[in-house]
């Protein structure tokens, strides 16, 4: 297939996530399509019981440096990071620093420290408030931290697109390599919004499950799903150009052959009914592949599991890709909705799935509805499958939709 | 040891990564690799802990040493037993 722009390699990812930290436990618990769901203490008097969280552990949550300062989602996305720069071979106290981009995306930053800040400013007075409050709860921190840990003093952002975030960061980093504004891009998204405000805002718009049943609350394209159940985490990705990979020996685990981006212009958090803006974000991100829709064999969906998405979701791939249907998967049967984190942690599975020609089970489905019976949803057990290209779509609040084409890195099975 | 330089201590090792080592009455918060902000939240933590009226200012300079610190919390403590509670 030959590409309208050259692809980019992705020499490394990178996870923190309700089914472990690191890539390894995730993918594992992808495959193995059980839910993360579990009755959360934390949620206690609040509308809903379940949330996927991530597990603790040592060594992201005690061990971190000035960790005081580091909101949750901060702690997710340095060790994602951290985990991402080291699978891709890379040493930061070799490299150029001027020359490395940091691009993460969330969708709420440190709403946790906010809500903390919040609460004891108003129960206690303005003395109450921790010096620290700013630093952690301002979303660009985590970027920031990041590009003070690794020493890259490129280009470093955040970008917020509700829960496209993750994805809006991957697109915006390759667009930086593919000006040359840097020759390596951390692109990841990270989020930790499991937190009062967040969880009865999302439950008053009737956005969350209201399901008790962990292992079937967040089942995506499910004929009774009824709403997300909510998650956290982090993802990251090492984006670099193939020259440059290539020149230092590392082995890309697929590539990034095309992104694309486009707002619904249509509502503030309902998709739109046709998905046009995820169809657009589709269509430039095949343009940019060189690639047709009858190229396409398989989908990481956004697939939250609540009714509107699902549909209009399943409702567009069904109607672009009728000829030639794509495997659809979605994570958050498994993950839940990681938020803005989702775009970065599905981009990295995709990247996983590319590479091992395996495409994970859909957690929580059972049955089809009118909508989504159109589409080849992969449901028990992971699916071997030849796959030349494939589809992470991403969607958020605001009309956001992104999605992100991979390929082989080794030669086309074909 | 008394209560109040534990804590001190505890918090100066495990909140803010200050070598134990070179923890004593003598050592001044700025040596102790506090930055500013670090050192108004170690202020903020200790009036979290004993419910005493620091100083933001006075008390997070980087001068400020472990046994001053140590001292004024107890003399605050110490006015505050004897003062009549004036929060009914």
């Amino acid at each position: 297939m030959s590409t309208a722009h050259p692809p980019l390699a992705v020499t490394g990812i990178g996870l923190v996530t309700p089914a472990g930290h690191g890539a390894g436990p995730t993918w594992r618990g992808v495959l193995g399509a059980v839910g993360t769901a579990a009755p959360d203490p934390a949620l206690t008097g609040l509308p809903v019981v379940l949330s996927c969280r991530v597990p603790e552990d040592s060594a992201t949550q005690a061990g971190e440096r000035r960790s005081w300062q580091l909101d949750r989602a901060t702690r997710f996305a340095l060790a994602a990071a951290r985990e991402a720069v080291a699978d891709a071979g890379l040493d930061p106290a070799r490299w150029d620093g001027a020359r490395v981009a940091v691009v993460l995306g969330s969708a709420a930053g440190g709403v946790g420290s906010y809500e903390h800040a919040a609460e004891r400013l108003r129960t206690l007075g303005p003395a109450a408030v921790s010096p620290a409050a700013l630093p952690a709860f301002l979303p660009n921190m985590a970027a920031g931290r990041i590009a003070i840990e690794f020493g890259t003093t490129g280009p470093v952002m955040h970008t917020a697109t509700a829960c496209a975030s993750g994805a809006t960061a991957i697109h915006t980093a390759a667009l930086l390599l593919r000006t040359g504004a840097c020759d390596v891009a951390l692109a990841g998204g990270t989020d930790a919004m499991i937190t009062p405000v967040c969880v009865s805002g999302f439950a008053r718009m009737k956005a969350l499950s209201r399901n008790t049943d962990p292992t079937r609350a967040s089942r995506p394209f499910d004929a009774d799903r009824d709403g997300f159940v909510i998650g956290e985490g982090a993802g990251f990705l090492v984006l670099e150009r193939l020259a440059d990979a290539a020149s230092r020996r590392a082995a890309p685990r697929a590539l990034l052959v095309g992104a694309g981006t486009a707002a619904d212009a249509f509502h503030p958090v309902a998709p739109h009914p046709d998905a046009r803006g995820l169809e657009q974000a589709v269509r430039l991100a095949l343009a940019e592949a060189g690639a047709g829709l009858g190229d396409v064999d398989h989908i990481n969906a956004h697939g939250t599991s609540t009714p509107l998405n699902d549909s209009a979701e399943a409702r567009l791939i069904h109607r672009l890709f009728a000829r030639r249907p794509p495997s659809v998967t979605s994570a958050k049967g498994v993950l839940g909705h990681t938020m803005g984190a989702a775009g970065a942690i599905e981009a990295a599975l995709t990247v996983l799935t590319v590479q091992h020609r395996l495409v994970p089970g859909t957690a929580g489905f059972a049955l089809p509805d009118w909508d989504t019976g159109g589409i080849d949803l992969v449901l028990d057990g992971p699916r071997r499958q030849r796959l030349r290209l494939a589809l992470s779509t991403s969607a958020g609040f605001g009309g956001h939709n992104t999605a992100l084409a991979f390929a082989p890195a080794g030669p086309s099975p074909d | 040891m008394n209560p109040v330089r534990e804590h001190l201590v505890t918090l100066l090792t495990e909140k803010f990564e200050a070598p134990p080592g070179s923890i004593h009455d003598d050592a001044a918060l700025g040596d102790l690799d506090l930055d500013s902000l670090a050192r108004v939240e170690l202020v903020f933590s200790l009036q979290d802990h004993w419910g005493v009226p620091l100083d933001d200012d006075r008390d997070s300079t980087g001068d400020v040493t472990v046994g001053r610190l140590v001292d004024r919390i107890e003399t605050l403590l110490a006015q505050s037993a004897q003062e009549p509670d004036r929060s009914e």
